[in-house]
């Protein structure tokens, strides 16, 4: 061979080569390629080159690649895939206690699932906008001179203006109106949409998906509208991504509005709700009331960027209302607080001014609840495994003979407990997505499981190993410390606590299913209670039709002719569905009112009828008889007449919105806000029922039919308008939709807690009768009855489950009455409710072990004893 | 089949293994291989073949003398063990059985 050919390969495919290689190849693969490459380098360098890569490539094939060397020499790889093995056969070998197991953690594991879902999407609401974490929302503390503090959204116009010039600290400051009503006519499709006037700012702050339009110009021209997808398609068609820009929109028959761009649709995550949006200045300008800084009227909404300054800003704006409206005649004592924007869903309960929860109490509850329950799964695994150990004991010994430490016997434990969650946990998820369907349709929302999200393998990974480990824990602690010469004996004993802390867990267990009875009992005891407490008026059959200018011009005429339909009873006017109403004043006055002192009096416009069509009560006076009469008389409610002083109201004198006028009746309190509020005090008063919103409409049972007449009749005299009505006692349900949807999982959730317990239960006890057999056998032959087998056997687990009875009660009353606090009208804790859940867990308690038990009590002896 | 089993290439390296005698290392062979029968044989799938027939106990390997131009590598000379030899022995013995029981007019094309 000729010296001079000393080749160099490329060392990159060489380096490859080297590390795939089997050692015992490597030398004369290379020699090889070397030799190739430099024959092959006479005719080309660049073909020796690409050949030498290509043969690399194609040497990386099974057989040339060597094998992986963790897997070689080291032991673990074969102890792992013989505990695989081993946990497969005692699996298989005791189907039932496997069985046992896996449903346990299976329905704990989808249960818990399920609700985390509804928790995770509880806190993601408001949560898409961009800049959310600098986004700050002004509220508005109104002090009464009781003491009460009523704290709303709707802020005087004017503060935006003062923050916008004078706080260099705040970067962008948004109006956003109420959601109101507008009617929306193109050609001559006309339809009332909801929607808000906004800043264009607005856009820029918070992250509305604009698909049409630019978002820092759509909104700056006063006559530019926004609308929604839905709307958008509703009124342009399918076409309207080409047709909608530049399209003039006819708003209420008053104005013209060119459509300048399409948001999506806002959705489930937005609490925040339009279907338009226009300009903010339009409104302003043919609205001036709202340049008084004593009407609230626009919420308002800043941008802080920097986190410092936060603070500084909420001190500066605290009193700013206060400042500007000294000698304002609308001018009460009022604060002005900022919180954050993201939190205000979450966080919407005001007590006194303060922030005192919300929503985020029944996620807290509902979170422990998940937590708990899949708690109460894992201890299920502990006992069962735990307890059956002595069927394990002569493995352990023999694995411990041959040299096993304890590690690695906890190492098997673990690897068990893994290898079992991570199979239930599979499972649950598709559990989980049958549930879904049922699961959404009770909780009210769309949740669905999104693979494509790395969260959710988080999560699912999390809880393997979480589960895993909980469950694992106990079992490795114990097992491993069995001594070999017992357990290979077959004599093994179990160290005294074993069977304590088995026992405290069941304890446990049941105490949480106990709590859970008791907390569900007492939940559904107070909806039960809000929905058929005595509200001071009757809300069965009772209808809000929604009216609009055509027949307030006409009011008279719609009544009439309403009364005139053959299955309607009364027939009233009104400003708002009284179940549900708050619309106030602070500008009352009244005899020996102290001039200094400010008070929030809610107003109700009505005509002559509304206190019999509600079938409210009178304590005093009288109600009012004929509309033109008395426009200057009013009634007011028993908060208000005790708020006022007065021993006898009427005939007193009473002044607000420049009206003057005097009390000529009192009517029995009735609920106007939902039960966590007290009631407020109330003015009726008839002097304009055309500044009513609905009229409120009491019909007999023949109500599909009613309603229709009451539709043509509505028609005939506002043919364009649309026929919108609800039943005042189903709106009132459905504003406690939520406390309903929280009953029904707490339900749910009692009832799979003590299915779970009472799996684990089971397992114990048929354990425990199998270990005594022998015992029962000798019992029976020596005369004793099944029913005193049944009681020995019964007696242990029972006493423990009522321990966790006597448990539950202190915890069930203080958790139980701290939510029914919130209340501001609550039904009594009663000490029936603790009984029946004692009684129900107990029960279902030991029936299991009894039935169990008594399989075990009816074996024939001969059996039992035969075998030795 | 059975202890005997080969494949077609392995059977055609195996072969030129012994063809090549004393001389039968990895180059060697493919050449002789690409040159002889006219078909290409890649580095990778010849060293996979040489390896299965070594485990399978056909083939013995021993390493040669190192030089220059295999960059310092010596080189691996393969042999055909006698237990190599007998399955290509089954091999032709069973080609030819089959040979030999083809009647005399199967491949006599002119009728068909």
């Amino acid at each position: 061979m000729n010296n001079s050919l000393q080749t160099v390969l490329p060392k990159l495919p060489l380096r490859f080569l080297k590390w795939f290689c089997s050692p015992e190849l490597i030398e004369d693969v290379e020699g090889d390629l070397s030799e190739l490459f430099a024959m092959r380098e006479e005719e080309s360098k660049v073909k020796a080159r690409f050949w030498f890569y290509l043969d690399v490539l194609l040497l990386f094939r099974p057989g040339i690649i060597k094998q992986v060397e963790f897997n070689k020499g080291l032991n673990q790889y074969n102890m792992l895939s013989n505990y695989l093995k081993i946990a497969f056969r005692n699996a298989l070998r005791y189907k039932g206690y496997t069985f046992l197991n896996l449903f346990g953690l299976i329905v704990g594991i989808a249960s818990s699932i399920l609700v985390l879902m509804w928790v995770d999407d509880e806190r993601s609401i408001n949560k898409f906008h961009a800049n959310g974490d600098e986004i700050y929302q002004a509220f508005r503390n109104m002090k009464q001179s009781n003491g009460m503090v009523s704290t709303t959204t709707s802020t005087p116009k004017p503060l935006g203006d003062l923050v916008r010039e004078e706080y260099s600290e705040v970067d962008q400051v948004v109006w956003l109106s109420q959601s109101m009503e507008l009617k929306i006519q193109l050609g001559d499709q006309l339809v009332d949409e909801s929607g808000s006037f906004a800043s264009p700012e607005a856009l820029d702050m918070f992250t509305f998906d604009l698909i049409l339009g630019d978002k820092g110009t759509a909104l700056t021209e006063l006559n530019s509208i926004l609308v929604s997808e839905s709307v958008a398609l509703k009124y342009f068609g399918d076409n309207w991504r080409n047709e909608a820009i530049g399209k003039v929109l006819r708003i209420e028959d008053a104005m013209d509005a060119i459509v300048s761009g399409v948001f999506k649709d806002l959705g489930a995550k937005s609490t925040m709700d339009f279907n338009w949006l226009m300009n903010a200045q339009a409104y302003f300008g043919v609205n001036p009331w709202v340049n008084d800084w004593g009407n609230g009227s626009f919420q308002t909404f800043l941008r802080i960027s920097d986190e410092s300054k936060v603070q500084t800003v909420s001190d500066k704006i605290l009193m700013e209302i206060k400042d500007h409206t000294v000698g304002n005649p609308n001018a009460g004592d009022e604060e002005v607080i900022i919180y954050k924007y993201e939190d205000t869903y979450l966080y919407s309960n005001f007590d006194n001014g303060v922030v005192s929860g919300g929503r985020i109490d029944f996620v807290r509850i509902m979170t422990i609840v998940a937590i708990f329950i899949l708690i109460v799964a894992c201890i299920n695994f502990m006992n069962l495994t735990t307890a059956r150990s002595s069927r394990r004991s002569k493995e352990i010994g023999l694995r411990k003979v041959m040299g096993a430490p304890k590690k690695s016997i906890r190492t098997q434990f673990y690897f068990e407990a893994f290898l079992l969650t991570a199979v239930a946990v599979t499972i649950s998820v598709f559990v989980v997505i049958m549930a879904m369907p049922y699961f959404n349709d009770l909780v009210g929302k769309q949740l669905s499981v999104d693979f494509s999200d790395q969260r959710t393998w988080y999560f699912l990974i999390g809880l393997i190993f979480s589960v895993g480990l909980v469950s694992g824990s106990y079992p490795a602690v114990l097992l491993p410390a069995i001594s070999i010469v017992q357990s290979i004996k077959g004599t093994m004993k179990q160290p005294s606590y074993a069977a304590y802390f088995r026992k405290g867990l069941v304890i446990f267990q049941f105490t949480v299913s106990t709590l859970l009875i008791i907390g569900t009992t007492v939940v559904y005891k107070q909806i039960d209670y809000v929905l058929n407490k005595d509200l001071g008026l009757n809300k069965d059959n009772l209808l809000a039709v929604g009216i609009d200018q055509g027949i307030l011009g006409r009011l008279d005429t719609y009544k009439s002719e309403l009364m005139r339909l053959p299955d309607v009873k009364a027939v009233s006017a009104a400003s708002g569905n009284p179940l549900d109403y708050g619309r106030s004043t602070s500008s009352t006055n009244w005899e020996g009112k102290n001039p200094a002192d400010g008070y929030e009096v809610n107003v109700m416009l009505t005509d002559e009828d509304l206190i019999s069509t509600m079938g409210m009560e009178m304590l005093q006076g009288r109600d009012f008889s004929l509309q033109l009469e008395d426009s200057t008389n009013f009634i007011i409610n028993e908060v208000a007449a005790e708020m006022m002083g007065f021993d006898d109201p009427l005939g007193k004198k009473l002044s607000f919105w420049g009206i003057d006028g005097r009390i000529i009746g009192v009517v029995k309190n009735f609920h106007m806000r939902n039960l966590y509020e007290p009631i407020a005090p109330l003015i009726i008063t008839c002097i304009d029922p055309q500044r009513s919103n609905v009229v409120l409409v009491r019909i007999g049972d023949n109500m599909s039919e009613t309603i229709s007449a009451i539709e043509k009749v509505t028609a005939s005299l506002s043919p364009e308008s649309e026929f919108e009505y609800q039943f005042i006692d189903e709106a009132y349900e459905e504003s406690y939709r939520n406390e309903k949807t929280v009953s029904k999982l707490a339900n749910i959730f009692a009832l799979i807690s003590i299915l779970i317990s009472s799996l684990g239960l089971l397992g114990l006890a048929s354990y425990s009768a199998e270990q005594r057999s022998r015992e029962i056998g000798v019992r029976k032959v020596h005369g004793a009855s099944v029913l005193q087998i049944l009681m020995l056997l019964s007696k242990d687990y029972s006493k423990l489950i009522f321990i966790a009875f006597i448990v539950a009660i202190p915890f069930g009353f203080m958790v139980t009455q701290n939510w029914l606090d919130n209340f501001e009208f609550r039904t009594s804790l009663d000490p029936m409710v603790f009984i029946i859940a004692g009684v129900m867990a107990l029960l279902i308690g030991v029936l299991t072990v009894t039935a169990k038990s008594y399989q075990a009590a009816t074996v024939n002896p001969v059996k039992s004893l035969k075998q030795e | 089949m059975g202890k005997y089993s080969i494949g077609e290439f392995e059977e055609v390296i195996l072969l030129t293994v012994a063809v090549l005698y004393e001389n039968a290392y990895g180059i060697s062979i493919k050449e002789d291989i690409e040159k002889r029968l006219g078909r290409k044989v890649s580095v990778g799938a010849m060293r996979t073949a040489l390896s299965r027939l070594e485990k399978k106990g056909f083939l013995k390997s021993e390493f040669g003398e190192a030089s220059a131009v295999r960059g310092g590598k010596r080189k691996r000379y393969f042999k055909v063990t006698p237990h190599g030899k007998k399955a290509l022995e089954k091999v032709m013995e069973d080609r030819s059985k089959l040979w030999e029981a083809i009647p005399s007019m199967a491949f006599d094309f002119k009728f068909a």
